[in-house]
């Protein structure tokens, strides 16, 4: 079965089992949400001495990685974003990125994707404020295999890290043959009409939309990054001084995420007008996602009409 | 204690005069580490002065000359704003120069206020943010048991940091997981920032706390080099549970300016004023410092 008829945390779940089976450093720790993250029974069944549920204790989760990575350990800990990124932000910030630990904090049901959760699950800023945090690499892949091959890299690589994990089955963009490094964009599309930049759960939109404006005469140069940060700015910059203008979408807050992190490359590098596609400074709610991108303009058809205009073509 | 190789063991040298003077000369060190400084934690490092002597001459095993040896015993001083403690007992068994110690919270220093694993050789987790420690104490413990090494994962916490939610989340978890391997020490001095624990938020019944946690606890009179011995090595044989060490201590010990005071938990000295009362107030005088 090809990796994209499978929901990602699923994927997740079976890499973490390769990566066991080659290094037993590597373990997987959860705060009780281990069904909602693919690890149980998936993980725990084959490797139950690899995996450690910590209940609902996300803080101790967190130090407690770093101890364990200090002796050496591979520590994936996983829990939904909200708890991954801003109910941790300090043991994060202390114990693993300023004590240099080698943790890997996967945050699960990003932005939209949180759904039936509501307003207090659904967090949209962790790319941002992960990003704010020194000693730090944020990556969002897009689909199945990327997420395989940023799990791998991850587990080879001394480097505290904070992934976003969405939990659910995703369009494809890439196939087996995808690599992933920090350092690099993906240019998924080649054009010289507008640059459309996307990252994680969005990338798949963008793929379609790209394919949409094709049609139309508009030729998308389509850049995905599955690293926030670090942050390629050398093929953004290139890509603006191309197109002359910018759109970015992510499943995240307009404010410190993808979004952010163009503007601050661009208005230093290359002045470029940008539009900031995602949520406008506000709070989730219980909703669909297709609730939600209209609500909030980030959707497909928000998306393009977003590229017709920083493209000059809004009557195509 | 230590050696310098694989079959490095405790190597009990203990001589209560030699200990005694120990002490004096360590509390001498640290007032004027801090006072040089201009500020500093005083009160919560004078009270550990026996605790981290005990561990680090009659307890741990260790090499000063590998300081990341795989089968050292580990300390996490959670209440990491204790550091110059810290650094005075690795200078002094040999981890790094004591001409170091003049050099605490100075520009591009190596010896920051807060215990640092980055830049201190012997230091085994950076802390800080109070509460952390305990959970990163439980997370060495639990790689030890993994890996199936004998050695244990001492960790100190104060007694002010117990208001911290996370030590009862690594509590739970410790008990659950039977981490015996780890010893944690209650620095329980009976101060904190704002004035007593009883009255800023009482701690009381500690003990049946901890307990009630599924923990071993044991309590010692935190200045009695005999009791520390005992209750340290007793906890250490302890199986099945993680222990407890509620050790009663006396904030600010042995320098009158700060012992048992409200307000020693930080000091300042912007002035020779100052600088000389804190030393002046010492009971333990006329130290060679080794800087």
């Amino acid at each position: 079965m090809a990796l994209h008829d499978q929901e990602m945390r699923f994927v997740y779940a079976e890499t973490l089992n390769e990566l066991m089976a080659e290094n037993p450093k590597v373990l997987c720790l959860e705060a009780d949400l281990s069904k909602a993250t693919g690890t149980n029974p998936r993980v725990i069944e084959p490797n139950p001495s690899h995996f450690v549920n910590f209940g609902v204790a996300e803080a101790n989760m967190v130090s407690a990685a770093a101890g364990l990575a200090s002796e050496g350990k591979i520590p994936f800990a996983a829990t939904f974003t909200c708890f991954a990124s801003r109910r941790v932000y300090d043991q994060i910030t202390i114990s693993v990125a300023y004590a240099n630990n080698n943790v890997k904090i996967v945050g699960t049901s990003p932005g939209v994707t949180a759904g039936p959760n509501g307003g207090t699950h659904m967090c949209f800023q962790d790319l941002a404020i992960m990003r704010a945090m020194p000693n730090m690499h944020v990556y969002s892949p897009c689909d199945a295999y990327e997420l395989q091959a940023v799990v791998r890299y991850m587990a080879t690589t001394e480097q505290p890290t904070y992934m976003q994990l969405v939990r659910g089955q995703v369009g494809a963009v890439f196939d087996e043959s995808v690599t992933f490094s920090p350092d690099r964009a993906a240019k998924l599309r080649d054009g010289s009409d507008v640059t459309l930049v996307s990252t994680g759960y969005m990338t798949q939109f963008a793929v379609g939309v790209a394919e949409t404006l094709a049609a139309e005469g508009i030729a998308v140069d389509l850049l995905h990054y599955p690293s926030v940060k670090p942050f390629d700015a050398d093929t953004l910059v290139a890509s603006a001084s191309k197109t002359g203008g910018v759109v970015t979408v992510e499943n995240q807050n307009i404010v410190g995420g993808l979004g952010g992190a163009v503007c601050e490359v661009l208005s230093e590098q290359c002045p470029t007008r940008v539009k900031r596609l995602g949520v406008p400074d506000q709070f989730g709610e219980v909703a669909s996602e297709d609730y939600l991108f209209e609500k909030h303009g980030f959707g497909p058809a928000h998306i393009a009409a977003a590229c017709r205009e920083l493209a000059g073509k809004e009557n195509a | 204690m230590y050696g310098d190789g694989k079959d490095i063991d405790v190597k009990d040298t203990f001589e209560r005069v030699e200990f005694d003077r120990l002490a004096g000369e360590w509390r001498y060190v640290i007032t004027d580490m801090i006072c040089r400084a201009g500020s500093g934690h005083l009160g919560g490092a004078l009270s550990l002065v026996e605790v981290v002597l005990t561990l680090y001459k009659r307890v741990m095993r260790y090499d000063p000359a590998n300081p990341k040896w795989e089968d050292r015993d580990r300390l996490v001083l959670s209440k990491g704003h204790a550091a110059p403690v810290l650094y005075v007992a690795l200078a002094y068994e040999g981890f790094f120069p004591k001409d170091w110690l003049g050099t605490l919270n100075a520009d591009g220093t190596k010896l920051p206020s807060h215990a640092d694993e980055r830049f201190v050789p012997g230091v085994d987790m950076t802390t800080g943010s109070l509460g952390q420690g305990l959970s990163c104490a439980c997370g060495a413990a639990l790689a030890a048991k993994m890996d199936g090494k004998p050695h244990t994962v001492f960790c100190i916490i104060g007694d002010g940091e117990s208001n911290e939610g996370q030590n009862w989340e690594a509590g739970m978890f410790a008990a659950h997981n039977n981490l015996d391997n780890l010893v944690a020490i209650c620095d329980y001095n009976k101060l904190q920032i704002d004035g007593f624990t009883e009255d800023v938020l009482d701690l009381e019944p500690l003990a049946d706390k901890w307990r009630a946690f599924g923990w071993e606890v044991m309590e010692v009179d935190g200045h009695d080099w005999d009791a520390l011995y005992e209750t340290l090595t007793a906890a250490q044989a302890v199986t099945g549970r993680p222990t407890m060490i509620l050790a009663h201590t006396i904030k600010g010990k042995g320098n009158l300016a700060v012992e048992n005071r409200p307000g020693s938990h930080n000091i300042k000295i912007p002035d020779q004023a100052a600088y000389e009362k804190y030393m002046n107030a010492l009971a333990v005088q006329n130290c060679t410092l080794p800087y």
